[in-house]
């Protein structure tokens, strides 16, 4: 008795990358038809074209070889391509592809997983495909996109560092999974939504709240995180203070504000507690896109700007939301930075991975439940 | 569409013997309360078309998205190709034309049949190939790498069959496949589905056209209240209708009665017969019984004018089925809970 073809009793591992090739051909064929993703790549290529105006030579500066009146702005300050790496790191990365082409991306993306869930299924359910396989597979290719997007943006600002800066720095290209990682964040709450109310504009509106909401988290973590080092120093610099003094008339009117920031430390130590487990929950996209930054020092001599080592810290002003008579803005600066430097990039990446996979094991959960 | 010429078969579907589906006791229940299907047992055989009848709500639906894994069975028992329902595998020797099927628009019909033949575990040359041949099948070759956002509903409804059947299965599955097609395109659908059982593959037709599934199925199931009420080929279904009309020149004498009502009306059942011609009639499975009452007037020496065997066709049944006595439709949708939406 002659066996069908496509007989199987279980899939084969060739079986599977015969599915999942054909789902990313056709996730490519769909970006390739939808107009968004020309025009977020049209943009991509402006944003870094702008770049490429701009001309630094001994002289000056220049914008499409109109000189600027901006003398000091020459390669003595920004020598080997430091300008274009700087703007580059500010703007590409910074602006663009952390915050415009991500906002593009999710709105380019939107339909993907309400189509899954509406129109079409039927006939893709009824072959031989696991729900959870189908859907995390076709994540992935919602991660195309940025993917494609990011690569041609890197691969342009290579271009425009080697011609216009001279250097040709290959590790601009780490730009690209770095991103894919960032958007993945809030795509995964996307995807889920839109899965779940099957509606493209509540999965996007949804997703930017989220985004907003781990905004603020970040930036509540980042004032408690202030607040508490603050204290810290405050207490230490104070009790630095009194041992040099000589009159306990003296000492007893700074023991008195030691106590009294004693009791503030407490209170900043539980807030900055409290935010600080809630932003170990969620994805950390600030800090995923920092480490782009901090990649781009690392890989492709961009970014890491530092303090002038000339900078007189007595002379500095005291600046900013915490002020102290006992240190100046810089010390503070400095302890916050090595606090931040103790996050390893695992703890950024690795919980808001932690994060993601929750929300995907939900979606797959209610996909693999749904009747359609 | 050159159904019988072009539509190959490069497996010899010697694997026909026994059941293609055998379903028992399948049970779908939503939201703990609707009652869609209430324990549906259902045999169909290898290399048969079988049809599937039912009003709207009745739960054929359901049932083929049960067998297809798009809607999970509260309990079902039984075996597609062989394999337990919802053996994912198995589902790649299955093809499957829904009814309001939305393939991708941003593919042309040949992208699409070639991503579904994928889909199905299809090797690339394998499913280019046979891509190819199921378009120049149901008729679409020309327009196959047009994309689908441009094509009509008909010509949706033919890439979609030729999607349903690029990877050679052996139980095609189509939900109201002739939906949207205009009648030469039915009567090319009929031709493929025809020549689909000559090649020994098993069709599942669940279609509203009572007509086309007669015409078509070599045996069928109604389904009402998500339960199946008949099932068998079409003249079992229809034998218990079974009726003999013998027509006599004069007044039919008193003893005719026995045998069954005595009619003065031709067979539509409403012109009266002329030159005083009399219908003696009724139902019988036995034609000794016709054989007794010819017999009889015979001895009296009345002329049979004619006799005639008559049966009720599928739609008299479906109908007959879905009414009651005084024509009114019967509730045959799913059974909701009192006071239930």
């Amino acid at each position: 008795m002659e066996r069908h073809d496509l007989y199987r009793e279980h899939l084969t591992l060739k079986d599977i990358a015969i599915q999942t090739g054909a789902l990313f051909l056709s996730a490519y064929r769909e970006l390739n038809a939808r107009k968004l993703f020309w025009v977020a790549l049209a943009l991509n290529a402006l944003v870094v074209g702008a770049i490429a105006a701009i001309g630094i030579d001994e002289v000056g500066i220049s914008v499409f070889g109109y000189r600027l009146g901006m003398p000091g702005v020459n390669t003595k300050l920004f020598p080997d391509g430091a300008l274009h790496k700087l703007i580059i790191d500010f703007v590409g990365v910074g602006f663009w592809l952390s915050w415009l082409s991500t906002i593009l991306a999710l709105l380019s993306t939107a339909s993907m997983f309400p189509d899954l869930a509406t129109g079409g299924v039927d006939t893709l359910l009824s072959r031989p495909v696991g729900r959870g396989r189908l859907l995390l597979t076709k994540f992935a290719t919602g991660l195309l996109f940025t993917a494609l997007q990011v690569t041609v943006f890197a691969f342009l600002a290579f271009l425009v560092l080697g011609i216009r800066g001279g250097a040709w720095e290959f590790g601009i290209f780490v730009v690209v999974p770095l991103m894919v990682i960032f958007f993945s964040y809030l795509f995964a709450v996307q995807a889920v939504v839109g899965l779940i109310t099957r509606s493209p504009i509540a999965s996007v509106i949804v997703a930017l709240l989220f985004w907003i909401f781990i905004f603020l988290i970040h930036a509540g973590e980042q004032f408690t995180l202030h607040g508490r080092t603050y204290s810290r120093l405050e207490i230490a610099a104070i009790e630095q203070k009194i041992e040099t003094l000589q009159t306990e008339t003296a000492k007893s009117g700074l023991v008195a504000m030691v106590e009294s920031q004693r009791a503030d430390a407490d209170n900043w130590w539980l807030a900055h507690t409290v935010f600080f487990s809630i932003k170990t929950l969620v994805p950390k996209t600030t800090e995923t896109a920092a480490l782009v930054s901090r990649a781009l020092a690392v890989s492709a001599n961009i970014g890491s700007e530092e303090d002038d080592a000339q900078d007189d810290t007595e002379a500095r002003r005291q600046r900013g939301f915490f002020r102290s008579q006992f240190f100046n803005e810089r010390k503070l600066k400095a302890a916050i930075e090595e606090e931040m430097s103790h996050r390893p990039v695992w703890w950024v990446v690795g919980t808001s991975f932690a994060f993601e996979c929750v929300v995907l094991v939900v979606g797959v959960w209610y996909f693999r439940r749904r009747d359609f | 569409m050159v159904a019988h010429a072009v539509l190959p078969s490069p497996h010899a579907h010697s694997s026909s013997q026994g059941l293609a589906i055998d379903l028992v006791d399948v049970t779908k229940t939503y939201a703990g309360r609707v009652h869609a299907l209430q324990g549906v047992s259902m045999q169909v055989r290898r290399g048969e078309i079988f049809g599937l009848l039912g009003p709207n709500g009745a739960g054929k639906s359901t049932l083929v998205k049960i067998m297809t894994t798009i809607v999970r069975a509260t309990t079902a028992n039984g075996t597609v190709l062989g394999a337990p329902v919802g053996h994912r595998p198995t589902l790649a020797r299955v093809g499957y034309l829904p009814e309001h099927h939305r393939f991708p628009q941003y593919l042309t019909g040949r992208q699409c049949v070639e991503f579904f033949g994928a889909m199905s575990l299809m090797r690339r040359a394998a499913r280019r190939t046979r891509a190819a041949e199921m378009l120049e099948v149901v008729g679409m070759s020309a327009w196959a790498d047009r994309r689908v956002g441009t094509y009509s509903k008909g010509m949706q409804q033919r890439t979609g069959l030729a999607a349903a059947l690029v990877n050679d299965p052996e139980l095609v599955i189509l939900d109201e496949p002739t939906d949207g097609v205009d009648p030469v395109g039915r009567r090319e659908i009929r031709d493929v589905l025809l020549a689909m059982r000559e090649q020994g593959r098993t069709v599942f037709l669940n279609s509203h056209l009572l007509g086309e599934v007669e015409q078509l199925s070599d045996r069928v199931a109604i389904m009402l209240k998500g339960k199946v009420v008949r099932q068998g080929s079409t003249s079992e279904l229809t034998h218990e209708s079974r009726m003999w009309r013998v027509i006599i020149d004069r007044a039919a004498p008193a003893w005719a009665s026995e045998f069954g009502v005595v009619s003065l009306l031709a067979d539509d059942g409403r012109t009266p017969l002329a030159d005083g011609r009399v219908v003696i009639e009724f139902k019988s499975d036995a034609v000794e019984r016709v054989q007794e009452l010819i017999d009889r007037l015979r001895a009296e020496r009345i002329a049979i004018l004619g006799v005639r065997e008559a049966r009720e066709s599928l739609e008299d049944l479906f109908m007959r089925l879905v009414r009651d006595v005084d024509g009114r439709a019967k509730a045959v949708g799913a059974e909701r809970p009192a006071g239930g939406r």
